[in-house]
């Protein structure tokens, strides 16, 4: 392993999900979510995730995996070969058959086991940094990494716009509610990124394909040590009653027009007629 | 059940005083209470604001920290308040830190949480039954969470605020709290640079998102603004990848939300962070050249095309209407 000045290699766990594209994801006959085909990608903040920790892990050493509660469709081979191609040394699957992980209470519980099987399997004495995306790009609770800092008992510092290593503590800068901030702490810990922390690469096609000699581990998620499904099963939840595409209270017109002038034009009488232009 | 109660806390007073509309409405017909919790050094300012508005009681936290408490001491003054109040429902504002705490809280306590709920209600069951936008903002979800105590969190700037009322007749409750030592030490925290407008009281704003391609070209869209006497904002990546714009000045979950007359989209591709901040707009124009931008479906009049030619041709309409 290689060891840049000083520092010691970091073993990161990056949270994963692997979402149907909402800007692909069309409404079905009945108003409902077509998933079946909805194209799927790596959550859009997910992907800063495992860009800020690859370059953590270029400046460090040490490894990045991938975990990822599967809940449901399995995703597609390619969009899990695609994280393993930016740069994942093993992408681990936990499997939720019966979807017993599906609020983020559950999920934050099934990942902070699934922190300690994978440290098992990987035999890795401990893991220094957890990243996760700031939010899902279907479900959007945002919940998941503050939970899971609480469920494994770490600092947390959500919102990174900006990460370094310095004498093992993590250094964290985030624009937060009016406020800029440098953050401190020890290590291990938790961070939530979004888009601003850095631009995710692409790997190219050959790349993607490359990763197939890469692992992808399945565990199901009943076998994770120390967790107790049944138990999990009888706490309260936060539970999906019914899933819609709510009509648009929009007018949706669209403006015609030849050139840019008459289109002006128009959305200027429209507007006027509104009343929400006065002149 | 008799009687609900209902914890609220937001360290935004603004966001407060809408939980104290939204607890209310949520008190059943056998009545119930409303407790706000304050903390920090303006927690009495709060809770007594809080009073004046209707609220039942305020637990004030009171704490030896000198600064703002970071998120986990936050949690752990909280947890203080739901073991005074035994709260059936918490409801807690979706600023950015309220998010953070929010789902803190909600792991400690082992209970579900909903986020940026749109709607809440009690089911028959006694239950909370929340609407919430999922899947970039095109679907709504309506959920149910079970167990006791329940917490939602709320976009601030989209509820009506308690007005003050006649007669206050809630009282403070003081919590002595001892936070535990911080695990996050803050070794820088500044005031950004805030703007002059407050993008939440605009009548017309003009939002500019990413198909802007230069910092000097949001000159353009400010004189839109100009023209028609509002005031220019923008979408995330404008505000946050780069630094085009105040952070004060984003529309969307992680920034303000709006309500204002005429909100005109300007190369805003409409990604559910921006659509939730937005959506309370009166009218919605969307200029983009994408025409499978998901702002299209948003808007009441939507123009296809590139905003390069299409926002100079509209400001010059407007000022020859102005002239004329």
């Amino acid at each position: 392993m290689i060891e840049t000045a000083g520092a010691s290699p970091l073993n990161i766990l990056v949270c994963v999900k692997f979402v149907p594209d909402p800007n692909q994801l069309q409404a079905d006959a009945n108003g409902r979510p077509d998933l079946a085909r909805a194209p799927f990608r790596i959550s859009t903040f997910d992907e800063n995730a495992i860009e800020a920790a690859l370059q953590l892990s270029a400046r460090h050493g040490g490894r990045v995996y991938g975990a990822s509660i599967v809940t449901g469709q399995m995703p597609p081979r390619d969009v899990l070969l695609r994280a393993l191609a930016m740069g994942l040394e093993a992408l681990y699957l936990i499997k939720d058959e019966t979807a017993l992980a599906a609020d983020p209470y559950r999920l934050a519980v099934a990942l902070a086991a699934a922190t300690r099987a994978i440290l098992g399997a990987e035999k890795i004495p401990s893991w220094d940094l957890f990243i996760c995306g700031e939010a899902s790009a279907d479900q959007y609770n945002a919940q998941v990494g503050p939970r899971l800092a609480v469920a494994l008992d770490l600092p947390a510092i959500p919102y990174a716009t900006g990460l370094e290593v310095r004498q093992g503590r993590l250094v964290a800068n985030r624009a937060v509610d009016g406020r800029s901030e440098t953050l401190e702490t020890s290590l291990p810990a938790l961070v939530t990124v979004g888009t601003e922390i850095n631009q995710a690469r692409m790997p190219t096609v050959l790349q993607v394909m490359g990763a197939g000699r890469k692992p992808i581990r399945d565990i199901p998620l009943a076998e994770l040590p120390g967790f107790d499904a049944q138990a999990l099963g009888q706490r309260p939840s936060l539970r999906t009653i019914d899933v819609s595409a709510p009509p648009s209270a929009r007018k949706r017109v669209t403006i015609e027009g030849k050139n840019a002038a008459e289109l002006a034009a128009q959305l200027l009488s429209r507007l006027r007629a509104d009343g929400e232009v006065k002149f | 059940m008799d009687g609900a109660s209902i914890l609220i806390f937001s360290e935004s007073s603004d966001a407060l005083v809408e939980l104290l509309t939204v607890g209310r409405a949520l008190c059943t017909p056998a009545g119930g209470r409303v407790t706000a919790a304050a903390i920090g050094q303006t927690a009495t300012a709060l809770a007594e604001h809080c009073l004046a508005r209707g609220a039942d009681e305020a637990l004030v936290l009171q704490t030896t920290a000198e600064s703002f408490p970071g998120a986990e001491e936050l949690v752990f003054g909280l947890r203080e308040s739901v073991r005074a109040a035994d709260p059936d429902t918490i409801l807690i504002g979706a600023t950015r830190i309220g998010a953070d705490v929010v789902a803190r809280l909600a792991q400690a306590l082992e209970v579900p949480c909903a986020s940026d709920c749109m709607t809440l209600c009690r089911d028959r069951d006694g239950n909370l039954e929340v609407e919430r936008r999922i899947y970039g903002g095109r679907f709504t979800a309506r959920q149910v969470l079970t167990g006791r105590p329940r917490i939602a969190s709320l976009q601030p700037n989209r509820y009506p605020k308690a007005e003050p009322v006649q007669k206050p007749h809630g009282s403070i409750r003081q919590l002595a709290v001892k936070l535990p030592p911080p695990r996050v030490r803050t070794e820088v925290s500044s005031p950004r640079a805030r703007s002059a407008v407050d993008v939440t009281k605009a009548e017309v704003i003009v939002g500019a998102g990413r198909g802007v391609k230069k910092v000097e070209d949001l000159a353009l869209l400010d004189a839109l603004a100009g023209a028609l006497g509002g005031v220019l904002a923008g979408s995330r990546p404008l505000t946050g990848d780069v630094d085009w714009l105040p952070t004060d000045r984003r529309i969307g979950l992680s920034g303000q939300t709006v309500k204002p007359n005429l909100y005109i989209a300007c190369g805003i591709s409409g990604q559910i962070e921006h659509i939730v901040g937005m959506k309370g707009a009166r009218t919605v124009v969307a200029i983009n050249n994408d025409p499978k931008a998901p702002i299209h479906a948003e808007a009441d009049y939507t123009i296809v095309g590139d905003l390069y030619e299409i926002v100079p041709a509209f400001l010059e309409a407007c000022e020859r209407a102005k002239r004329a």
